[in-house]
């Protein structure tokens, strides 16, 4: 369990994190989602104790981590693949965070079979791929056997075999009941990994809810599909209701802001036959797009509007 | 679940303590840099023991009028240090270089006994290992030139002294490289203040710049390893090298407990 209650971090003038509050429960991968700049690695760090927040606070199994004795038996983490002494050997890495922690140095052997680094291990990291250094920090993430785990981009850089193994270890690691934190800008691993989300924009909190509900685009993002027979009648009844219609190409409808539950009474109600009907699953990405369309902070500027088109 | 299954296993500081530092002591082993430094250092106190020998076995030394073979150690000090001091340096700095600093904090995130460990580690190494050097330079020294002595009182107070300096020098390097968190600023401003500087302003031949000089900690290391100049007592010179020491390790710390990970 991880809970982050009014984060704030200000660099200067610039707030990176502003007043952040949300939980990362256990039995579950919740993705961290956000432009660059969003600030989701500086939340991390923050939980981490590695950079102190200007507000607010953040408990890791109930505990500021920066009180741990034992931290990696309690949290691993991987923020930054590339951070680790060039000149040393994966394995010499790990014996240091094994010492550090009073971890028996068999785990070492044990971590670097699982993640797959094989004999690799012993080579100086100076000469690791980006995707061997991935694998490198998940080690040292899972070394304590950890109940609380932050993985900050950790797909960044692996081909499609390391992508889909990340996929089945955080499946599994939150599978065992433990809590996993994973950010990532990759929406469509988002979409097929993550069981909740928490989104931020401008180090802002914009969403935090299921799985379920963000892909079901809660409020305004609603929308039901429905199949009928006698689809002017249908559209006239639910037009009514202040209810938003738009035909789609193969002659279904298209209904904004309502449920199927409402959509189904309204056709029972004026007596039209319903052949089909189902909520649309919008794509993460189309909500996540809209989501944090406000919030992009790096923007490229909009194209200017064409001469003479402008009737303001 | 009875309460002393829930409740965590608590761990002492000085546990975690003993940890990090056996953390740190294998973070110093495993990199090229540190016997790369080691090497440079051994060559250095052991050779230029073994050249003042040869030059001194051509000189004074008589048995009616016996000189002490310690000052094979201390000249070879005074220069091989910069090697000990470049390995405690970059025990610091390159975590900095290369955001290891990172994981370090993730590992050892109580960041007092982080310090306590990554200013002992070094120190007590660099001093161990560098007055192990002296003691190889005297040694020598008696074989090239075997009219040289070395009585074991001022074998001990010889390596004391060459302990004092380095300590000294290790602290100051460990409390730069914690300050300035980069490897070329902390070299810069270590050799400066230990060796060029306290050369450089004594050579203009102006008075202020003079005495200015003889405030800097590469004075009180020269003072103390080969008794000049004279105008500075024993005691005054490890006093300086002390305050030196305490005010590097005091900024440093202040950066590495107050300040974010960097």
């Amino acid at each position: 369990m991880i809970e982050v209650r009014g984060l704030t971090k200000h660099y200067g003038a610039v707030r990176a994190v502003d007043d952040l509050t949300f939980e990362v429960r256990p039995g579950k991968v919740t993705g961290f989602l956000g432009p660059n700049g969003a600030g989701k690695s500086t939340t991390m760090r923050m939980v981490l104790g590695l950079d102190r927040p200007s507000a607010g606070s953040a408990l890791v199994a109930g505990r500021p981590f920066a009180r741990l004795a034992e931290p990696l038996r309690t949290a691993g983490a991987l923020l930054d693949a590339q951070a680790v002494h060039p000149g040393r050997s994966g394995r010499d890495h790990l014996r240091v965070a094994a010492r550090a922690n009073g971890i028996p140095l068999r785990r070492v052997d044990e971590v670097v079979d699982q993640v797959g680094l094989g004999p690799a291990s012993r080579r100086r990291v100076k000469g690791y791929s980006l995707g061997m250094r991935q694998r490198l920090g998940i080690a040292t993430a899972l070394l304590g056997d950890p109940a609380v785990l932050l993985f900050d981009e950790p797909m960044n850089g692996l081909d499609l075999d390391g992508v889909r193994w990340i996929r089945r270890l955080v499946r599994q690691l939150a599978d065992e009941g433990r809590t996993v934190l994973l950010s990532s800008h990759l929406m469509s691993e988002m979409e097929q990994t993550a069981d909740h989300l928490v989104i931020i924009g401008r180090g802002r909190l914009i969403a935090d809810a299921s799985m379920a509900e963000v892909m079901r685009g809660e409020g305004a993002h609603r929308q039901v599909q429905v199949r009928t027979p006698s689809p002017d009648e249908l559209a006239g009844a639910l037009l009514r209701r202040q209810l938003r219609v738009h035909p789609t190409d193969i002659g279904d409808l298209l209904v904004e802001g309502a449920s199927p539950e409402t959509v189904g009474d309204v056709a029972l109600e004026v007596g039209v036959a319903v052949h089909r009907l189902a909520e649309v699953q919008n794509s993460l990405e189309q909500i996540y797009l809209d989501l944090t369309g406000d919030s992009v902070q790096y923007r490229v500027a909009a194209e200017p509007e064409p001469a003479g088109t402008v009737q303001r | 679940m009875s309460a002393a299954v829930l409740a965590p296993p608590t761990t002492g500081t000085g546990t975690v303590f003993l940890r990090a530092a056996g953390a740190e002591w294998v973070r110093l082993r495993t990199v090229r840099t540190t016997w790369a430094c080691l090497l440079a250092a051994a060559v250095v106190i052991v050779g230029l023991g073994a050249i003042a020998a040869a030059d001194e076995a051509e000189g004074t030394a008589t048995a009616s009028n016996p000189v002490v073979s310690t000052f094979a150690g201390e000249y070879g000090v005074l220069l091989g240090q910069f090697g000990l001091l470049v390995l405690a340096l970059l025990a610091v700095t390159q975590e900095y270089a290369s955001g290891s600093i990172g994981p370090t904090l993730q590992w050892t995130p109580r960041r007092g006994v982080l310090l306590a460990a990554r200013v002992v580690v070094p120190t007590v190494a660099v001093t161990v290992i560098g007055v192990l050097l002296a003691l190889v330079a005297d040694l020598v020294a008696l074989l090239i030139d075997p009219e040289l002595t070395l009585p074991l009182g001022d074998a001990v107070a010889g390596l004391a002294r060459i302990a004092a300096v380095l300590v000294a020098g290790s602290l100051l390097a460990v409390g730069v490289g914690l300050l300035l968190r980069s490897t070329a600023a902390g070299l810069a401003t270590v050799f400066l203040l230990q060796l060029v500087l306290p050369f450089l302003m004594q050579s203009f031949n102006v008075g202020w710049l003079a005495d200015l000089a003889e405030w800097l900690p590469g004075t009180g290391a020269v003072r103390t390893l080969l008794g000049e100049p004279d105008s500075l007592s024993l005691g005054g010179a490890l006093a300086l090298l002390a305050c030196w020491s305490v005010a590097a390790v005091a900024a440093g710390s202040w950066r590495l407990l107050r300040r974010d990970a960097g």
